[in-house]
């Protein structure tokens, strides 16, 4: 029998498990909000199901772990914490986090395609190679069109390498460019007259001091949505301090199994914003490094807050009327692990003229998941394509949304609607844009 | 059998593909267990289909190999019901999610078995409907799962339980063969399948697809929250308020610990220094729902509450409810394990029992938290314990049974909404008398001789012998009408004329919604019908202001079978699912399967008051397009539903002019009486009558009790109250009154049940009259010029060899009689 190394848990590791196990009563109201369950039906994808499996390996480690289908069942989960965020007996999400990751980390089985290799994985760090897999992902896209005509995400569908292709064309996240491709395309949708494009105003003075903290995907993959961001939360009244030093927050190191290096990439966080001057917070772009600083626990010199509850609490000026209907999607690092809900909505309602549409299944995960979509290229695309029906069916003119890797399988899911779909913004640009539309009108 | 296994798996898989059968590990290991903490054993395989023609057909593949299948939805169940024995097929309808378009006018939708409870309301929701059962597990059960159990839920006081809203049912039996209930229609007479297998735990047969009842939003709602010092006092208070006329759509309690619990696992500010806290919501029209909570909390603080408020606005409510329905999961986060207890009594033994409780916690010192749909006489106790703690286990569960043998002691059951499943077996024996388990014994072994479908569930597991040790004995049947009016039931001999208890209940503010006394002979609660008669056919003529059948108000029977066996079904709780709905088998077999002895029903708070109008159109449009003067009828009944504000029992009589396009129409409602409500009702009505041309002429309002009087002021036709033989006819779900082909000149329309009464004659209006004749719109006749019509054939895919199987298991020697259908084989 193979050695399974991650599954020699040490007695208080496993007592610790055991009492987290111990809260679930198995009552089953996780089920709906647990994406890959959604999908497929399959109880052995759920949460309790889950649970139910790591009681199993606790009680007899090697027995359980040398099944595929436990191990499957356990690597299909994506993280997305909605399972917690509705679970009436505070099952605390770490427990699967710990088994999922011991599932991961023992001999993947020969069923679980694992496509994209490490060192690919931890180069989704570096900015400027992000800038050239933006770029080649378009030309890829350029290139699928030319070979497969306007239908090519159909028309690759079944097709394996091909298939893969197209994903990872596909599901890279794009926005506008230039601010004025992205207001002729909100002025379009909004069937009104074109608004003069210019830089919003900004206050005679910032009345809170923050750290600005980047996302390496927002600022690699859609820099000038996160430029414009920025630019808003300047007129919102905040004077953004970028340290020298900041970094990748090291959540993607801790996901690709390199805990070493998050635990450097923290230190140099933490020691760039040292003891963090007179701003007032953190203010996080990427909801997922949301999550990795807010991680960082009381090593952290200053709270760390999302940039979308910066703004909903920020005094700020009005924003201009944008007459359109917009279904916002929720990212999971948000919802479920910053418990950000409220927070959009209100941004949204104080736009003058916009109606708000809430999507059926607001809580379930679009399968982006950050890197678990190329790992899990059927079930994330089915997810996306689910997710993107539902956003579509709220008859939306636009869909918004605060985080890039759901904007790109949004998108991708969009596509391959049939018929007419909604595009998909940036939350960021949306608010940019009735900012732009204050200012001028 | 290892190879007869192998071969079921190799069908399987050919007919389902690789991904619907599960036969890992891990799918072994999840699909043995569901919410109850049970487990039996080892499934031999897990089948997921995707299209619902193959559910009968791994039934029967199983059938053919001999192996158990157990259905299951999400595994939300409570009593292990979905927990197979070792070596079953599971059934997951998981990925049977499809719903049909709703059918708003009619109400009702067509939903999978695998559809999300919430998923149907929120499909629902843009026509201003919902479905009405909303168990706290609503979010994650199903469909399937929520009428296999007989799901009941916080709103199910004023709405029903799971079975109130079924029309119809699509299921498989245990040979795998597709079978329906039939048409779904109000007033389903006839041998009751759908009754039946709503509440059958799977163990009679499948459902593929269910027709279901939608209900309109209310237009207004109103939540208090109020805290008691004393959970008797908080108890004690429910009956108080429903015999003050007060029919809250929900009535909750949370007792001190599960407060303690929800606090902590959710911090929404409920008051832990209170015994009790109660959630009442009360919902109709906007004024009457304001004067009802005034009046709400009137009488709960005078019956003890310390505090009453309103819950602010609508997220509020949300929140409140959230709380609430994930009280139970909060549990978790403060024992291991715990019994959950689905004991229900009757409304006035609700205190007596919360002091048992006390005791029974003390005596065996455990921990014991309580939510109660108080208003259903229904309690989950949950009793605390930690399984690797020596004697725990059995000190919790010999608590548990102190509790359950308290609660059939004060005429409860031991199960209201969760089912007996693997779980509540052994305590079925000590409600059930062997006579009626013997019963139960036979009607599982007509629809599953070889008992293959969910074997070892709901039933006693004891063999029943005529007087078997074990069973209770046959409580004693009344002698003569009782009303127990603390807890809003009436137990009288089935001899028991109607109008005389609707009189008494009337005089005490409730009443049996079925129509009022008083009206000449040939009126549904004249004279001659007695409470056995009301049973037995359900609908015998028109009655003023009724709103409901007896299917809708029984709860107990006692009742000899043909061959003289007395048994005693039910118990007079508003919430039973232990053992099968033989209640609801016996409403409108017309006396085919047993002889009613006595029976229990359920009182409602009368409506406060009575409107009615008369409205016509004069002869100047000469019209003799009588279809259209029937669609303006049913546009203005259409309109006094639409309010969503409870208001029920609508009625309209309609006369019109031989060719002169005379009409004159009358219109009848009852419901809680405010000023607004009337001119409310009126504005309604205004639009359709314009459009057809009405005009109103008189408009009077009665106190309820008097609903009568407004015959004569309105001009009431005297055919409408003494036509000497009436016809009955039920149109198909869907039609409105402009879909009759030959209206009659004459007729009353009743809403609820939709039944449309006329004193014509029925020749006109038969079946056979041509493709656009009756046959299209009508789904029964129940009486045709006077004379009351033999339960109809179902239609083709109900089973009528297994309707003649159930008559036998009940009458052996055919002496009750009935249509031939019933009683002669179809072949031979
Ligand atoms: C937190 C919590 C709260 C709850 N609150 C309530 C409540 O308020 N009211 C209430 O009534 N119940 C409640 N329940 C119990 C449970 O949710 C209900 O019994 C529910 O109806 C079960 O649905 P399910 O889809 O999970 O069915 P399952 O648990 O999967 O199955 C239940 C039974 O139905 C049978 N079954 C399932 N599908 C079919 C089918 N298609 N055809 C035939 N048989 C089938 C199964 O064989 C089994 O016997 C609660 C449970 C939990 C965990
Ligand atoms: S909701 Fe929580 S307690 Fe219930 S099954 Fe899921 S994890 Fe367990
Ligand atoms: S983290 Fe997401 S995918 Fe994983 S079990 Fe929970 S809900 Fe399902």
């Amino acid at each position: 029998m193979a050695e399974h190394p991650a599954w020699s848990w040490s007695d208080h590791e496993r007592a610790r498990l055991d009492v987290l196990l111990r809260h679930c009563i198995q009552c089953g109201l996780c089920l709906p909000a647990c994406a890959t369950w959604v999908a497929t039906g399959d109880e052995t994808m759920s949460p309790r199901g889950r649970l139910l499996l790591v009681g199993e390996l606790l009680a007899d480690p090697t027995a359980s772990i040398s099944e595929p289908s436990v191990r499957t069942a356990l690597d299909t989960c994506i993280g997305c914490q909605a399972c917690s965020a509705v679970c009436p007996s505070g099952v605390p999400f770490a427990l699967l986090e710990t088994a999922v990751e011991a599932a991961r980390a023992s001999t993947p089985p020969p069923d679980v395609p694992r496509p994209v290799p490490l060192p690919v994985l931890l180069r989704l760090e570096d900015r400027t190679w992000l800038r050239a897999l933006a770029w080649s992902s378009a030309r890829g896209r350029d290139l699928l069109r030319l070979a497969f005509g306007p239908h090519w995400r159909r028309r690759v569908q079944g097709r394996r390498l091909w298939g893969i292709c197209a994903r990872l064309a596909g599901s890279v996240p794009r926005a506008p460019r230039s601010d004025r491709e992205l207001v002729a395309c909100l002025d379009g949708l909004a069937k009104g007259p074109s608004t003069p494009v210019g830089r919003l105003e900004r206050p005679a003075r910032p009345r809170e001091s923050v750290v600005w903290f980047a996302g390496c995907a927002n600022e690699g993959l859609l820099p000038d949505s996160s430029r414009r961001l920025r630019e808003l939360l300047v007129w919102a009244g905040a004077g953004l301090v970028e340290p020298a030093g900041n970094t990748c927050c090291g959540a993607l190191a801790a996901h690709a199994g390199q805990p070493r290096r998050a635990a450097a990439l923290q230190n140099a966080n933490l020691a760039a914003w040292g003891t963090g001057g007179d701003a007032a917070a953190i203010v996080t772009e990427a909801s997922g490094c949301g999550v990795a600083v807010r991680g960082y626990g009381d090593r952290l010199p200053l709270p760390q807050i999302d940039a979308m509850v910066w703004l909903a609490g920020a005094e700020r000026p009005a924003f201009g009327r944008v007459p359109l209907k917009v279904a916002l999607h929720d990212p999971c690092h948000a919802r479920h692990a910053q418990g950000i809900v409220r927070e959009p909505r209100a941004l949204l309602r104080a736009i003058p003229g916009l109606i708000l549409l809430e999507p059926d299944e607001p809580d379930v995960c679009c399968g982006s998941g950050g890197l678990w979509s190329l790992s899990h290229g059927d079930l994330s695309a089915t997810l996306g394509a689910r997710k993107a029906r539902l956003l579509a069916a709220t008859g939306a003119d636009l869909v918004v949304t605060a985080n890039a890797g759901c904007l790109g399988q949004i998108a991708d899911g969009l596509a391959v609607l049939p018929g007419e779909a909604p595009p998909v913004l940036p939350l960021g640009d949306l608010l940019w844009y009735a900012a732009l539309r204050a200012v001028r009108s | 059998m290892a190879e007869a296994g192998e071969d079921l798996l190799a069908a399987l898989r050919g007919l389902l593909g690789p991904a619907g059968l599960l036969t890992g590990r891990a799918a072994l290991s999840v699909y043995a267990r569901d919410a109850s903490h049970l487990a039996w054993g080892r499934p031999l395989a897990v089948a997921l289909p995707s299209r619902e023609a193959d559910v009968a057909r791994i039934v029967a593949l199983c059938a053919a190999a001999g192996v158990p299948v157990v259905a299951r939805g999400a595994g939300t169940g409570l009593s292990g019901g979905a927990v197979p024995p070792p070596g079953a097929l599971v059934l997951g309808t998981a990925r049977l999610t499809d719903l049909g378009p709703v059918d708003a006018d009619a109400g009702a939708v067509r939903a999978q078995p695998g559809v999300l409870n919430a998923a149907l309301t929120r499909h629902a929701a843009p026509f201003g409907l919902h479905f009405a059962p909303d168990p706290s597990s609503q979010a994650a059960s199903t469909i399937g799962g929520n009428i296999a159990e007989n799901a009941g839920g916080p709103h199910c006081l004023r709405l029903g339980v799971t079975s109130h809203h079924l029309r119809a049912l699509d299921w498989c039996d245990a040979h795998g063969r597709d079978w329906t209930t039939g048409e779904p229609v109000a007033v389903a007479r006839g041998i009751d399948l759908r009754g039946l297998l709503c509440g059958s735990e799977g163990t009679l047969g499948v459902v593929t697809a269910a027709w279901l009842q939608l209900t309109p939003e209310p237009g207004a709602v109103e939540t208090l929250l109020a805290e008691f010092p004393s959970l008797e006092e908080a108890t004690s208070s429910v009956a108080t308020l429903l015999r003050a006329g007060l029919l809250p759509v929900a009535v909750e309690i949370i007792d001190r610990p599960m407060a303690l619990t929800v606090e902590e696992a959710f911090g929404f500010g409920l008051p832990t220094d209170v015994e009790a806290v109660m959630i009442v919501e009360l919902a109709g029209a906007a004024d009457a729902v304001t004067t009802q909570a005034a009046a709400t909390a009137g009488v709960l603080r005078r019956a003890g509450a310390r505090a009453v408020r309103k819950a602010g606005d609508a997220e509020e409510r949300l929140a409140l409810w959230q709380c609430r329905k994930r009280a139970f999961g909060a549990v978790g986060r403060l024992s291991p394990n715990y019994v959950s207890m689905d004991v229900v009594v009757p409304l006035g033994q609700l205190s007596g029992l919360v002091r048992e409780i006390q005791q029974v916690r003390e005596r065996f010192d455990v921990k014991i938290a309580t939510a109660f749909h108080a208003g259903d006489g229904n309690l989950h106790p949950a009793v605390h314990y930690d399984e690797r703690r020596e004697g725990d286990a059995e000190r919790a569960h010999a608590a548990a049974d102190a509790i359950i043998r308290a609660a059939l002691r004060r005429g409860g059951s031991v199960t209201g909404e969760h089912g007996v499943g693997l779980e509540k077996l052994h305590a079925l024996p000590w409600q059930l008398d062997a006579a009626t388990a013997g019963l139960l014994r036979a009607v599982k072994d007509t629809f599953d001789p070889r008992g293959l479908l969910n074997p070892g569930k709901a039933l006693p597991s004891a063999p029943v012998r005529e007087g078997a040790e074990g069973y209770a004995p046959l409580p004693a049947a009344p002698t003569g009408p009782v009303f127990t009016w603390d807890s809003l039931t009436v137990c009288a001999p089935a001899s028991t004329p109607l109008a005389g208890i609707q009189e008494q209940a009337l005089a005490h503010g409730l009443w049996l919604p079925l129509g009022l006394p008083g009206q000449a002979a040939g009126w549904g609660l004249d004279a001659g019908l007695t409470a056995g008669r009301a049973v037995d056919r359900l609908l015998t003529g028109p009655s003023w202001l009724a709103r409901a059948t007896a299917r809708d108000l029984l709860l107990e029977v006692w009742a000899t079978t043909g061959d003289g066996r007395p048994f005693h079904a039910g118990a007079p709780v508003f919430k039973n699912v232990a053992g099968y709905d033989l209640v609801r088998l016996l409403c409108g077999a017309d006396g085919r399967l047993a002889r009613l002895q006595a029976l229990t029903m359920q009182l409602r708070p009368a409506p406060a008051a009575a409107w009615g109008w008369r409205l016509e159109r004069m002869a100047e449009a000469p019209d003799s397009a009588s279809p259209a003067a029937a669609v303006a009828v049913g546009a203005l009944l259409k309109a006094l539903t639409s309010g969503g504000d409870g208001l029920a029992g609508h009625q309209a009589i309609m006369e019109r002019g031989q060719e002169d396009g005379w009409l004159s129409v009358v219109l009848l409602a009852a419901g809680p009486d405010s000023g607004t409500s009337a001119v409310e009702l009126r504005q309604r009505l205004e639009a359709p009558a314009r459009a057809a041309g009405l005009r109103f002429v008189v408009a009077e309002r009665r106190p309820f009790a008097r609903a009568t009087e407004l015959a004569p002021a309105l001009g009431v036709p005297a055919w409408a109250l003494s036509a000497d033989s009436w016809t009955a006819l039920q149109p198909r779900p869907g039609r409105g009154a402009g879909a009759l082909p030959p209206v009659p000149r004459r007729l009353i329309w009743q809403d609820a049940p939709r039944v449309v009464w006329t004193p014509e004659s029925s020749a006109p209006l038969s079946p056979s009259s041509g493709p656009r004749g009756a046959a299209a719109w009508l789904a029964d006749r129940i009486v045709a010029d006077g004379v009351e019509q033999p339960l109809p054939q179902p239609d083709g895919g109900v089973p009528c060899h297994l309707l003649r199987s159930l008559k036998r298991c009940f009458d052996p020697d055919l002496v009750l009689g009935g249509p031939v259908w019933l009683t002669e084989d179809a072949d031979g």
